[in-house]
């Protein structure tokens, strides 16, 4: 992967080489890059930790809903995003609203970006295969993505994921039989777990799953999705990888529920230990099930599957702070040369911030709702509103919506994470005022009507033209 | 077979098969996209 990186670092005439891979990937590189860039061990162990506890509602409850917006991005949003010369998603909100929201915008989707529970999990890798101490896994294994990616741009991160996308679906489907063989097979399934966990929609809160299924909202704003339909050769090329996509989410997803299914009934028999934790099942079934060097062909496969994460997002973070902000901000002629140095140096920013964050960080989970609410509260409002409504591009529209969507995640974020208590059984914050609990997932509930009422609220103040 | 069961089966051959056919076409389109990078700098 580095000779990957190596090979391509002298091959970039222009930014657009660099950034966008010259605007050429074809349908079945863009399936690979997609899968493997959205899918990070974060999926790996989110969906198994709630298969292990809840059975299919993992699938049809947390992961499925994901795949409406798949449709929705394949159809409504690839299709209007190729209609402009489009680089970046701040691109989009300064051509709609000027540039205050051009730098709002790359700072949320900076925040987002940063490497954080990609380093941490490489951390928790190297601990488990290696022994190592945790900075040690991230330094190393996250010192390799950084390194092919601050050589080779897009091209190496897109060629590097080919491999990784078809690494972390290999393994899985050769890991399913093993597992289900460990634990005698379905019928084995129907005699131990309760019948709850056949139910589609099991026994979570119609509240939960509607946080979960609202998860999938980032997909319409997600800067590294943004970047693969900006990097296609054709707006034909995007919808085919995303519709073939949708089949290989679903069976991925799938095959993560159900092998987290069967290690609650290896610990029912006795075959694991019944103490295990729920987020620690999938890799445990796994080191019980398989035999040694398939073992070593998982876990690579896992290591590919957070490799491919990383490389993206720092890359993404590398063009906000170059092309997003210190090119506007030069106020002069900037080379290709000059700019993707600077993105070089971007990248390197991201990484150094996101090692710092997981290190500093003991919640991982809530580090991870605090970046994402902070890339939906602010940018999915005037991103939507701009891209489908010609006569709300006003400037203070999308100013105000974005800034108050970034300043009232933040604020509260920060109060329920230092007033609120973390509950374990939860895995989350929970801020109590009054007779109320306020858990730090349903901070979007709050930060997305302030994101709508401050776009509303500048529509009126801004008496301008609108931008066309 | 339950649904659940066949479901789980076709899944598999999604991921296994499947991803190996999606980096096959890969390949095959890799030399052209290799070509146009080596002309990019030329």
């Amino acid at each position: 992967m580095v000779g990957v990186g190596i090979w391509f670092a002298t091959r970039h005439a222009t930014f657009d080489d660099f950034f966008l891979a010259g605007r050429s990937l074809t349908t079945p590189l863009l399936i690979t890059t997609l899968i493997s860039t959205y899918y990070g061990i974060d999926v790996l162990f989110g969906d198994s930790q709630l298969g292990f506890t809840d059975g299919v509602v993992a699938w049809f409850g947390y992961a499925r809903p994901t795949y409406a917006f798949f449709v929705i991005a394949a159809f409504l949003l690839a299709h209007r995003l190729r209609e402009e010369d489009f680089r970046s998603l701040p691109d989009i909100l300064e051509k709609y609203y000027g540039t205050k929201t051009r730098y709002v915008g790359a700072v949320a989707s900076f925040i987002y970006s940063l490497p954080a529970l990609s380093l941490y999990g490489f951390g928790m890798i190297g601990e488990v295969i290696m022994d190592w101490p945790p900075f040690l896994g991230m330094l190393i294994l996250g010192g390799i993505a950084l390194v092919y990616t601050l050589a080779g741009g897009f091209w190496a991160v897109a060629l590097t994921d080919s491999i990784q996308f078809v690494m972390m679906c290999v393994v899985l489907a050769i890991a399913t039989p093993f597992a289900l063989n460990l634990i005698g097979g379905f019928d084995q399934m129907y005699l131990f777990l309760d019948p709850n966990y056949f139910e589609p929609m099991g026994d979570l809160s119609i509240w939960l799953i509607i946080i979960y299924a609202s998860t999938g909202l980032t997909i319409l704003v997600e800067p590294t999705f943004y970047q693969r339909i900006f990097a296609a050769k054709s707006y034909k090329n995007v919808r085919n990888a995303l519709i073939a996509g949708i089949f290989i989410w679903g069976a991925y997803d799938w095959i993560i529920t159900i092998l987290a299914m069967a290690a609650k009934v290896g610990t029912l028999q006795g075959i694991i230990d019944p103490s295990v934790q729920p987020d620690a099942a999938l890799l445990t079934i796994m080191v019980t099930a398989l035999p040694a060097g398939v073992l070593g062909l998982f876990l690579a496969g896992v290591l590919s599957t957070e490799m491919s994460t990383l490389d993206s997002y720092c890359l993404v973070a590398g063009g906000n702070v170059a092309y997003d902000v210190y090119q506007p901000m030069t106020k002069k002629e900037v080379s290709d040369k000059q700019l993707i140095n600077m993105t070089r140096y971007g990248i390197a920013l991201s990484w150094v911030l996101g090692f710092a964050m997981a290190l500093a960080f003991d919640q991982m989970l809530g580090l991870w709702v605090f970046m994402a609410s902070i890339l939906i509260s602010s940018v999915t409002i005037p991103i939507i509103f701009g891209l489908y409504i010609k006569r709300f591009r006003k400037p203070m529209a999308g100013f105000l919506s974005a800034g108050l969507g970034l300043f009232s995640t933040i604020i509260l974020n920060v109060l329920v994470m230092t007033k609120g208590v973390f509950v374990g059984e939860e895995e989350t914050y929970v801020l109590q005022l009054g007779q109320w609990e306020i858990m730090q997932e349903y901070i979007m509930y709050f930060t997305i009507p302030i994101s709508l009422i401050g776009f509303f609220i500048g529509l009126l103040i801004d008496k301008g033209k609108y931008y066309e | 077979m339950s649904n659940w069961e066949l479901f789980t089966w076709i899944s598999v051959i999604i991921l296994g098969p499947g991803s190996i056919l999606v980096f096959i076409l890969f390949l095959r389109d890799l030399p052209a996209l290799l070509r146009k990078t080596n002309k990019e700098i030329s």
